[in-house]
């Protein structure tokens, strides 16, 4: 950087936002903090487009009988797209390649990735996958984003298309993994030995694996999908000799373990705001990052739990079923631990905490209606009912959409070098907090009382929850505007600077200047210390 | 325990119900007590005047993580072991089951037994005596749930899967597709009716209905259920429009549809237009005057309808008589409220075919919040609906139409509902406010 520009920012300090300006330094950079906004401001589209879907729907199934929606074939269209949407385009690449991307070689204590050229361009596969996705939409598939076959491979809108999509969406996914394993084996800062890795960065490690391992299976099954509509090849075709529920294995082993790649991030979220705003060390360090890549492990063996009715074998269906109760127990000892954290802490309520609070009840309620499903008999009622509706949103949204906005407040002021407004995003928490059980409690009953999934509409004896369901997503979806609202605005318009610090964290990502420099620290930082160094060593404790 | 899953209509519905009752405990209890230490430890730690104070440098408690290790680790054992025990107890058809073929098709229900009598929709079972479905797929995936029973299974094309349940009551229950499977799957319903056993085996006797139509010509099947179906109401044979356009020399005619589009009235246009009646109306004629028969037809009588409608091209003059009362079938349950909801359920009845009941508009009133509704008449005249305006309606339905609505019910039901039916139907009604 020349004297020249130095003179021109007087006091202001340069940093990645400011070193460069104009629209095309953004696109074509390889600074892994500015990609993470670039990935951020598309997911969000999608996030946004996904989200009109849901709420479309809602307001369709408000009452029983046709409401806003005139056809059957829309309906299937906007639950589709709302999956395809949320799953591939949002929650997938949300937590891995936002934060990830900003968090990781900071938290580590390095200037970028491992390859940041290769960050960059799975950023563009993501942005090629993205419009194909779309394109495709002018024919939309309603097929739901589990794209089972027969129906998959039979029915007349441009699944061949979507499902390209997904397999390029794959590769972004497979080629960010990969980036991330060789940055955390390769890069991290003199003395950041692996037992002082923050635990977010396990939780990234654990993730990134499942990224590179699984992906390519679903691309393989995209594949196939693709040759069964074009080429009539027979896979899933059972008068070919083939069988469909082949395709069901096939999907479910990859879309199994994907449910880890969006939902062990936000683990490592949690496991990062709690012991800050308690300013305790996090309890049992070593068994969190165990049960993470336990978690992460076990997450590939589970698959058939999805297919206990889909005409499996008994034998199968038993054997998966006990496997699954083996997820259940590293899960648990996250949980304890995280509350265990704030026992004897000095715990103050930042909106970061309000929301990983948050997130413990939510993931309890996740965890505990989880055992319902991996139990044989009980899930056979459930299985395809509004439980499951309600199960994998407390999962993914309770978990890892909560997840990434706890995120994107906790480190709002390292991104973007200014404070959020605590009051309005403490009011925008509490309204979608409130607003998504409102939206999801009532789906629970309504699976108790044998309501189905994926229907466009319902007898009448189910409309009193649909309703109160419905007015819980209204509210879900104007907290979640209000959130995102309030952090944009602050991030344009905010006043108040963020200090270097301004929790007074010890981990390193903190200790360097907000927002960072370009290249992250002025000089590479040496660790000494474990990553939640808080408490007073010799305390007395009674 | 807790009937979190309601009524348990099968021999092993209680099991299902205890393992969920279990799960519901503990996970209550687990989420209480954790969620409970958390609000504790955020009390009584919070920092009361903004400023940290001094914590512990508490790292971790080997005891305890293996506590919390082991205690979910027993818990999930036990839970395990409970819907182990159920799901054996759901795959384990007796020997002495009786066996019924199911086959799931774009959107509808096909059920056939072992004397070949053959139903559409409508499952009839005896009470208790294990039934096993043997379930296959013409098309995509389907399952038949069937949430009183708590049983459910794919149906898959190319292969067969089964399911069974031993009914505990008698009754009229639901049953779903939760499986999706396009455009309707959302009306791929079906009823499942459980009967006496005296009662269901005069039922499967029954076959004189059957043979008939299975021995007749494709047209001559369609000119059946031309009177059978209440087509016959409608639209008429000799060119007079009523409430939908005659079909005299109604194949291959092309005209203008409500919306300006041409059609022309071959094949697929009649099949859709019995299927989704909505899709698309012919104009000069009312858009909501023909309920949809999904669901109630098989692809056979489909065809049938088609070439009667074909045969009907002027050449001769084709008269129908409107079907004589059959008796309905003997209407299954303990309370009047069962039987009511039996006899507007029964398809042979019709009466949801054209009357909704959650309130929504069909080709008549909606039975919701009926019972003592005022409804204004198309003659200007109010009335409130009681017992006896209701036996009218049913027994004379041109006697009174609410205003809205056109004079198309048909008058078939004197002589096939007796006195003691309308009561039960009545009793129903009042249940729907």
């Amino acid at each position: 950087m020349s004297a020249h520009t130095e003179t021109a920012h007087g006091n202001e300090e340069l940093n990645y936002l400011n070193w460069k300006t104009g629209i095309w330094s953004w696109l074509s950079s390889t600074d892994h903090k500015r990609i993470c906004f670039l990935y951020l401001f598309a997911i969000m589209i999608f996030f946004i487009g996904g989200g009109i879907a849901a709420l479309i729907m809602r307001t369709e199934l408000a009452f029983s009988g046709a409401q806003i929606i005139k056809d059957p074939h829309t309906y299937n269209v906007l639950f589709t797209m709302h999956g395809v949407f949320m799953i591939f385009l949002f929650v997938v690449p949300g937590i891995p390649a936002t934060l990830g991307n900003f968090l990781i070689p900071l938290m580590i204590g390095a200037k970028d990735v491992a390859f940041p050229r290769l960050n960059l361009f799975s950023f563009y596969v993501y942005v090629i996958g993205a419009l194909i996705g779309g394109y495709a939409m002018l024919n939309p598939v309603d097929t739901g984003w589990t794209f089972y076959a027969p129906y998959s491979t039979t029915t007349d809108t441009s699944v061949s298309l979507m499902v390209f999509a997904a397999f390029i969406l794959g590769f972004s996914s497979i080629l960010t993994g990969l980036n991330f394993i060789v940055t955390i084996h390769q890069l991290r800062a003199p003395g950041m030995t692996w037992m002082r890795l923050p635990v977010f960065i396990w939780a990234s490690y654990a993730t990134a694996v499942i990224q590179t391992v699984a992906t390519p299976v679903v691309g393989m099954t995209l594949l196939l999908v693709i040759a069964e509509r074009m080429f009539g090849a027979g896979i899933f075709d059972p008068s070919k000799g083939g069988d469909p529920v082949l395709m069901e294995h096939l999907f479910w082993f990859y879309s199994h373990p994907v449910v880890y790649i969006m939902v062990l991030p936000a683990f490592g979220v949690v496991g990062e705001i709690i012991p800050v705003f308690s300013r305790k060390p996090l309890f049992g360090y070593k068994m969190v990052v165990i049960s993470s890549m336990a978690i992460a492990a076990v997450g590939f063996i589970v698959w058939a739990h999805h297919m206990f009715v889909a005409g499996i074998s008994d034998f199968s269906a038993k054997f998966f079923s006990i496997i699954t109760f083996l997820v259940a127990i590293p899960t648990a000892i996250k949980v304890f631990n995280w509350v265990s954290t704030m026992y004897k802490g000095s715990i103050s309520f930042k909106t970061p905490m309000l929301y990983a609070m948050a997130f413990v009840f939510l993931f309890m309620v996740a965890g505990t209606t989880g055992i319902y499903l991996a139990m044989l008999g009980v899930d056979v009622y459930y299985h395809d009912t509004y439980f499951v509706v309600a199960h994998f949103h407390y999962t993914i949204q309770g978990g890892a959409v909560i997840g990434l906005i706890a995120a994107l407040h906790f480190w709002f002021p390292k991104m973007t070098g200014k404070m959020y407004n605590e009051t309005a995003s403490k009011a925008a928490f509490a309204i979608l907090f409130f607003g998504f059980n409102l939206t999801f409690i009532p789906q629970f009953i309504l699976g108790m009382d044998g309501m189905p999934r994926r229907y466009y509409d319902y007898p009448a004896q189910y409309q009193t929850l649909h309703t109160i369901s419905t007015i819980g997503a209204y509210l879900n979806g104007f907290g979640y505007t209000f959130a995102l609202i309030n952090l944009l605005w602050t991030a344009k318009f905010g006043k108040v600077k963020a200090p270097r610090n301004p929790y007074n964290s010890v981990s390193l990502e903190w200790q360097t200047q907000s927002p960072p420099v370009h290249e992250n620290f002025t000089e590479i930082p040496v660790v000494d210390q474990d990553p939640y160094h808080y408490g007073t060593p010799n305390h007395k404790h009674a | 325990m807790l009937g979190l899953l309601g009524e348990q209509g099968s021999e092993f519905a209680h099991k299902v119900d205890f393992a969920n009752d279990v799960v519901t405990i503990i996970s209550v209890i687990c989420t209480v007590a954790i969620v409970g230490a958390m609000l504790y430890f955020a009390v009584i730690y919070r920092q009361r005047d903004g400023k940290d104070h001094e914590t512990p440098m508490i790292e971790g408690n080997n005891t305890l993580e293996v506590i919390w290790t082991v205690f979910p680790t027993l818990v999930c054992i036990w839970v395990a072991w409970l819907g182990y025990d159920a799901f054996v107890d759901l795959r384990s058809p007796p020997a002495d089951a009786m066996e019924i073929n199911v086959t799931g098709r774009k959107w509808a229900w096909d059920f056939q037994y072992k004397n070949g009598k053959k139903t559409t929709s409508e499952l009839v079972v005896p009470v208790d005596q294990p039934v096993k479905l043997i379930m296959t797929s013409k098309d995509v995936l389907h399952s038949f749930f069937v949430p009183v029973m708590r049983t459910k299974m794919d149906v898959i094309p190319g292969r067969y899967t089964y399911e069974w349940f031993k009914p505990i009551k008698t009754g009229d229950f639901q049953v779903f597709c939760t499986e999706y499977c396009g455009n309707e799957h959302s009306k791929m319903l079906a009823r499942l009716k459980v009967l006496p056993k005296a009662e269901f085996e005069r039922w499967l006797a029954d076959d004189s209905e059957e043979r008939k139509l299975a021995a007749l010509k494709p047209s001559d099947l369609g000119k059946e259920l031309y009177a059978g179906k209440q087509c016959i109401s409608c639209h008429s044979l000799d060119g007079t429009p009523r409430v939908g356009p005659s079909w005299l020399k109604a194949f291959g005619k092309e005209g203008e549809l409500a919306d300006g589009t041409k059609y022309k009235m071959d094949e697929n246009y009649i099949r859709e237009s019995i299927l989704n009646p909505q899709a698309k109306t012919v104009k000069g004629y009312p858009a909501m005057g023909m309920p949809s028969y999904q669901g109630q037809l098989s692809d056979d009588e489909i065809t049938g309808i088609v070439e009667f409608i074909k045969t009907l091209d002027g050449s001769q003059k084709v008269e129908v008589e409107a079907v004589a009362p059959k008796k309905s079938a003997a209407a299954a349950g303990a309370t009047p409220v069962e039987r009511g909801k039996a006899l507007v359920h029964d398809t042979g009845n019709l009466c949801i075919t054209c009357h909704s009941l959650d309130g929504s508009k069909l080709v008549g009133p909606s039975f919701k919040g009926l019972w003592g509704r005022k409804e204004k008449l198309s003659d200007g005249s109010e009335v409130v609906v009681d017992a006896a305006y209701i036996k009218e309606s049913i027994w004379k339905p041109a006697a009174k139409i609410v205003e809205g609505y056109g004079p198309v019910m048909p008058a078939m039901y004197e002589g096939k509902l007796t006195d003691e039916n309308l009561n039960d139907i009545i009793e129903y009604l009042k249940t729907l406010q």
